[in-house]
Order: C-alpha cells, then sequence, then structure tokens
C-alpha cells in the first residue's frame, strides 16, 4: 500500500508545471533521434542535457527520460523501414521487422514494434518500482570497499560483454577509468595530467567526452560510408493487434524479464538485452524456422528486451550510482548537474525520487504509444532527409552541447580530441560501452579505493574478507574468467553436460 | 545440440580489426601504458601528510597504466599468433570513402576549432552547415547543383538563426 501511495505522489509531483507539454516534444525528439541513423540514445541524451540547464531537476528529469524512452522505441522504425538500426539496439529488429515490412506488413512490423516496446518499458518500470526502494536500503551497508568492487565489477562485465572482443572491452575500459584521472583528484588536490594547464588541471567534462564519442565519431562514421537507400513509402495499418500481443504473452514477459536484467548490469545496454531476448525467443519458439524471415515473435521478442532495459538500465543508477547502459551514464551525468545525488544515499536523502522517476518513464511510455500510433509519414519523411544537410546541423548541436555546460572553449576542443580518438577506437573496433562505463565510474573506483586503503591503515584484506565485498569480488573474477577462451568453454561445456 | 545464438545482420561492420592493425595498436597502447605508470611514479607521494603514502596520487593511474601496458602486450601476442607480423592488412574502405571521412574532419576541425570563438556563432554555423551540405552534395552532377546551393544556404542560414533561436533566447543558454 505504501508503494502505491508512493507512486501516486510520484505522479502528483512529476505531473505539474506543463509536465506534458514537456512530455510531448522530449518524447518527439527522442522518436526522431532514434529513428534516424547515425544519432544514438546515448547522443540524444547527452544534447538535450544541454538544454535542461535552465530547467529544475524535476523537469529535467522528466525530459531526458522522455528523450531515452523515445530514442530507444525511434530505433526500430528505420530497422524496419530502411534494415538499417537507427540505434545499436534496434539491430535486432531489423532480422525480421524488414523481412515483413518487403512483404508489405511495414504497418504490421511498426505496430508489433509500437506494442512491444510498450509492453516492455512498463515491465521493466514495474520490476524498477517493485525492487529499486529495497535494492537501495541493501545498498546502505554498501561501503568504500564494497563501492570498489561494484565499480570494477561494472567494468569487467561491460567489457566481457558489451560485444565484439572482450580483450578490447577491457582495453577500453581502462582508457575510460584513465582519462577520468585526469584532472585535481580529491586527497590532496594534485592535478594529474595536467602540465601546468589550468583547463586540463579542472578534469576533462564528462559531456563533452561523451558528445564527442557518440556525436562528433558518428558524424565521422556516417558521412564515411554509403548513403542509406530509399523506402518502401507504402504502409498498412500500424494499430497493434491484440491478437500479436496475447499470442505471444510468453515471449513477451521472457523478453520483459531479461532485458530488465541485463539494464540492471552495469555496462551493457539495449543492444545486449535485444539480441539476448531474440536468442531466448529463437531457443524457445515453435517456429524457429520463421526467425529472420518476418517473425513476429522474433521481432517482438527484441523490441520488448530493449525497451525492458531502459528502466533496468536506471534501476543501478538510483541504487548503486553506476549506470546500467551508455545513455543512463548520461542520465547519471545529468543527475549530477542537477543537484540530485543517485546511489545508495538517496533511499535516505530523497526516497521519493525513485517513485518519481517510475512516473516519468511511464509517462513516457504512454507518449511513446501515442506517437507510435500517430506518427508515422511524418517520420517517413524526416527518416529520407539526406545525410549530408543532416549530419553538419548535428555536429552544430554537438558543438553546442559541449560549450555550454561551463561555456569553457576548452571543451570544444575536448568534444573534438574525443570524437577523433573515439572514431579511431572504433574503426579498431574496440567498443564504446566500457569506455564510457570506464570513465563514468573512475572516480568512484579512484575515491574509494583509496578512501578504503586509508581506512584500514593500508591493509589490503577488508576487500577480500567483508561478506558482500567477498561476494563481488567472487562475481567480478567470475565475469573476467567467462571472457578467457579456455575458462569461458569450459564452464559452457559443463553447462551443457549438466 | 543447442540453436545457435541469433547473428548479426551487421557482420561486414563488425569484422574484427586486421592483425596488423591490432599489431600497431597494441604497440601504441603499450607505450602509452608505460609513459602513463612513468608519469604516475613521478607524481609526489605526500608520505608527510598522509603518514603511509596510500593517497599517493599516482597509485590509482599507476595501477590503470600498468593493466594498459599488459592488456596490449596480449593484444600484440595475439596479432602476432594470427599474422599480424607477416601479413599486411588491407587499407580499409574506398578511396571515395576515405575522401569523404578527410572532407569532414577537416570542415568539422575549422569550424569548431576555428570559426567557433572567432566569428558569430549563427554565422560561423551558418557557413559551416553550406559548406559541408555543398561539399557532399556537389559530386551528384551538375544537374540541379545551382538548386541544391541555394538550398545548402538556407539551410545554413536556418540552422544558423534556429540554434540561436532556441538556445540562446528560448532556453536562455550561452553560445560560444
Amino acid at each position: 500500500m505504501d508503494a502505491l501511495n508512493n507512486l501516486a505522489g510520484g505522479f502528483a509531483h512529476v505531473l505539474g508545471g506543463g509536465a506534458i507539454f514537456h512530455a510531448l516534444w522530449a518524447t518527439l525528439i527522442g522518436i526522431i533521434i532514434g529513428a534516424l541513423p547515425g544519432l544514438t540514445a546515448t547522443m540524444g541524451v547527452a544534447l538535450l542535457t544541454t538544454l535542461t540547464f535552465g530547467m529544475g531537476p524535476d523537469k529535467a528529469m522528466l525530459v531526458l527520460v522522455c528523450v531515452y524512452v523515445g530514442a530507444i522505441y525511434g530505433g526500430s522504425r528505420s530497422a524496419i523501414l530502411l534494415n538499417i538500426p537507427g540505434t545499436p539496439a534496434s539491430a535486432a529488429s531489423t532480422l525480421d521487422g524488414f523481412p515483413l515490412a518487403r512483404q508489405g506488413l511495414a504497418g504490421r512490423a511498426m505496430g508489433i514494434s509500437t506494442s512491444g516496446s510498450w509492453l516492455g518499458t512498463l515491465f521493466g518500470t514495474m520490476i524498477l518500482a517493485l525492487f529499486a526502494p529495497s535494492f537501495g536500503e541493501f545498498a546502505l551497508q554498501f561501503g568504500s570497499y564494497e563501492m570498489f568492487w561494484v565499480a570494477l565489477f561494472g567494468i569487467v562485465i561491460a567489457g566481457s560483454l558489451s560485444g565484439g572482443d572482450p580483450l578490447k572491452g577491457y582495453i577500453a575500459g581502462f582508457l575510460g577509468l584513465f582519462v577520468a584521472t585526469i584532472g585535481q583528484e580529491t586527497n590532496h588536490a594534485y592535478a594529474r595530467f595536467a602540465y601546468g594547464n589550468g583547463d586540463l588541471a579542472g578534469g576533462l567534462g564528462l559531456l563533452p567526452v561523451l558528445v564527442g564519442v557518440f556525436g562528433v565519431a558518428e558524424v565521422l562514421s556516417a558521412m564515411r560510408g554509403p548513403a542509406v537507400m530509399a523506402v518502401s513509402s507504402k504502409i498498412d495499418s500500424v494499430i497493434p493487434r491484440i491478437r500479436d500481443v496475447t499470442q505471444h504473452w510468453k515471449t513477451i514477459l521472457r523478453s520483459g524479464a531479461l532485458g530488465t536484467f541485463i539494464g540492471a548490469m552495469p555496462g551493457l545496454g539495449e543492444d545486449i538485452a535485444a539480441w539476448t531476448s531474440y536468442a531466448a525467443a529463437k531457443r524457445a519458439s515453435a517456429e524457429r524456422e520463421k526467425f529472420g524471415k518476418g517473425s513476429i515473435e522474433g521481432l517482438m521478442a527484441a523490441e520488448t528486451g530493449e525497451s525492458a532495459c531502459v528502466p533496468g538500465a536506471i534501476i543501478p543508477v538510483l541504487t548503486l550510482a553506476v549506470p546500467g547502459s551508455a545513455p543512463a551514464a548520461v542520465l547519471m551525468a545529468a543527475m549530477m548537474i542537477h543537484g540530485l545525488n543517485p546511489g545508495p544515499m538517496l533511499a535516505i536523502t530523497t526516497p521519493e525520487f525513485i517513485y518519481q522517476i517510475v512516473a516519468m518513464l511511464i509517462i513516457a511510455d504512454m507518449v511513446k504509444i501515442f506517437y507510435g500510433l500517430a506518427l508515422v509519414r511524418p517520420l517517413l519523411w524526416i527518416l529520407l532527409i539526406p545525410r549530408a544537410r543532416l549530419m553538419p546541423v548535428v555536429f552544430v548541436l554537438c558543438t553546442v552541447g559541449a560549450f555550454a555546460i561551463t561555456s569553457r572553449l576548452f571543451d570544444i576542443w575536448v568534444m573534438l580530441g574525443a570524437g577523433v580518438v573515439g572514431f579511431i577506437l572504433r574503426e579498431l573496433r574496440f567498443p564504446m560501452a566500457p569506455l564510457v562505463l570506464g570513465i563514468v565510474l573512475g572516480e568512484l573506483l579512484d575515491k574509494n579505493l583509496l578512501r578504503g586503503l586509508v581506512l584500514s591503515g593500508g591493509d589490503i584484506s577488508p576487500f577480500f574478507t567483508r561478506p558482500i565485498s567477498v561476494g563481488l569480488c567472487a562475481l567480478t573474477l567470475v565475469a573476467a574468467a567467462w571472457s578467457i577462451p579456455g575458462l569461458g568453454s569450459l564452464f559452457r561445456r559443463k553447462r551443457a553436460i549438466a | 545440440m543447442s540453436e545457435p545464438d541469433a547473428a548479426s545482420p551487421f557482420e561486414g561492420e563488425k569484422a574484427p580489426a586486421s592483425p596488423r592493425a591490432d599489431l600497431v595498436t597494441a604497440a601504441v597502447l603499450c607505450v602509452f601504458g608505460i609513459a602513463v605508470v612513468t608519469q604516475a611514479w613521478q607524481m609526489p607521494r605526500f608520505v608527510e601528510q598522509s603518514g603511509t603514502g596510500l593517497t599517493a596520487p599516482g597509485i590509482v593511474p599507476g595501477f590503470y597504466g600498468v593493466v594498459i601496458a599488459l592488456l596490449s602486450i596480449v593484444l600484440g601476442m595475439r596479432a602476432i599468433r594470427r599474422g599480424g607480423w607477416a601479413v599486411r592488412g588491407a587499407a580499409q574502405g574506398s578511396a571515395a570513402d576515405r575522401r569523404q571521412l578527410a572532407t569532414a574532419a577537416v570542415l568539422g576541425v575549422v569550424y569548431a576549432g576555428g570559426m567557433v570563438g572567432r566569428v558569430p556563432f549563427w554565422l560561423a554555423s551558418a557557413l559551416f552547415v553550406f559548406a559541408f551540405t555543398t561539399a557532399f552534395e556537389w559530386e551528384l552532377g551538375p544537374q540541379g547543383r545551382l538548386r541544391r546551393v541555394i538550398e545548402a544556404a538556407l539551410i545554413g542560414i536556418g540552422t544558423g538563426i534556429g540554434v540561436m533561436l532556441v538556445f540562446e533566447k528560448l532556453f536562455l543558454l550561452r553560445l560560444p
């Protein structure tokens, strides 16, 4: 009953002062950003953070949550119509979405995408509302030793599972951690790697780095490849069919649970959630042969999984100050900019904030379904904007986004540098999620390692003997061992034999 | 037998980098890691303040430098095992791709690094958008070029003025 009262309080708090207006425009921008190939949810949340500087924390969070939810959903539009995922999260949706569109069922595919995405976010939001408050209370037992392991676990799990090569994932994670050490440290205010430069002594701003890695690098990548081909403009009814939902309720529940769980794991994100949900649905399906050729179940699984991941990724942000995905990392940075302090103390200082986030997610989900039904043809036109006209505008917005937070030209140079480095690392197939997580978690790891050592007088045993620490340490070691080729296959073989 | 995992339709994009590229990357990262360790070692220890030296600013970056260097050695050894020492990797992308990339990069640096802060922001943005669009649409051929150039100019002016109005007047942010 308390939870319901808190939720009602959350809605009452959020719904005021033009909240619906903000939700409408922010979700629309999110959907457009997500739909346009080359613009990602992370970039969208980072750029829109700039616009929220002048707003109060509540409105700012509502806007950013709406952009996040909208962008993850919007990616499916181009996945279905262009066979190009608007965001990496929608890559799995191309497998069955585009074949459905080619069969003349683009509208039905978008209906499935809308219903799957809506239910996925709703499912994940319910899990957030149910478990985040109690997990937040549990997290209050975490001290410096435990927070050190949480941060390290985030880097290791993101490196292992964020797609591609785990070795490069780890290197990307540690490069991110290194970036976070630039500037004054907390104990002695010593400026590390500053070389007498006042700007460097202040550290590299998270937002300029993220805008560079996700914005500038995206612009460079988009301009290098071939242009996107035009789509069929013939679309059937987009109204979701009840039967498509009722027939696949097991897939929806499974994908919702998987998506939320993967979201809650630090640094994995929506693309992993979509692929895992898709693979699980394929394994469990009686019609496996249809997967990849226009399976409704496959599309439903991918869409539900990626959208359930959004609230899932916010759970560790609120309870541990550890982001579950790259867009959630930017959302967390925005929370800090607006004076909100996510993490274990949230359960004591502002416990009602969790329910306000729940209310924001539900509002964003509702607005998303409205646009999913009403905004089909205008989105088609937007998808056809040539990249030579869109990308320079995106670059201008990146420049504004990097500059606006502290009004330093130095941040524009940081954005350019991060963009070039990010582009090169991508070309060399280094995953970006561990890099971002490293930058975000760097301070947490640094501070807690040193604080822990000071508290124990230089004794490292508390890192390995405290009950929660030892559990987190074991998890980190298992995650690291999993990515070692020989050991990983041994685990998998034993599981298969069992 | 378990069903194989769903395959990404973007295998081409996710194809591993060539062993030669990995080898060069590993060498660069190893030098970088060692440089970080060296710099971290030279940082003050503040033993007088802390008593133990455990709060020395160089401990954490030094640890990261060691890990980066070690991981890059593993990457390099793997690249050598895959033939990175002997086989030269093919240059990635076509000449046209590389030209487009260079054009985008140069225009971006000239705009963000050279014009922003020196030229009024709306004008710098308008000129950048116009130059960028025109450069990339030039190769579409002479037919309709004048129309495309005029449209690029209009998009540029629209972007410059639009960004100024939205960010400065509506959201009250300072522009460069």
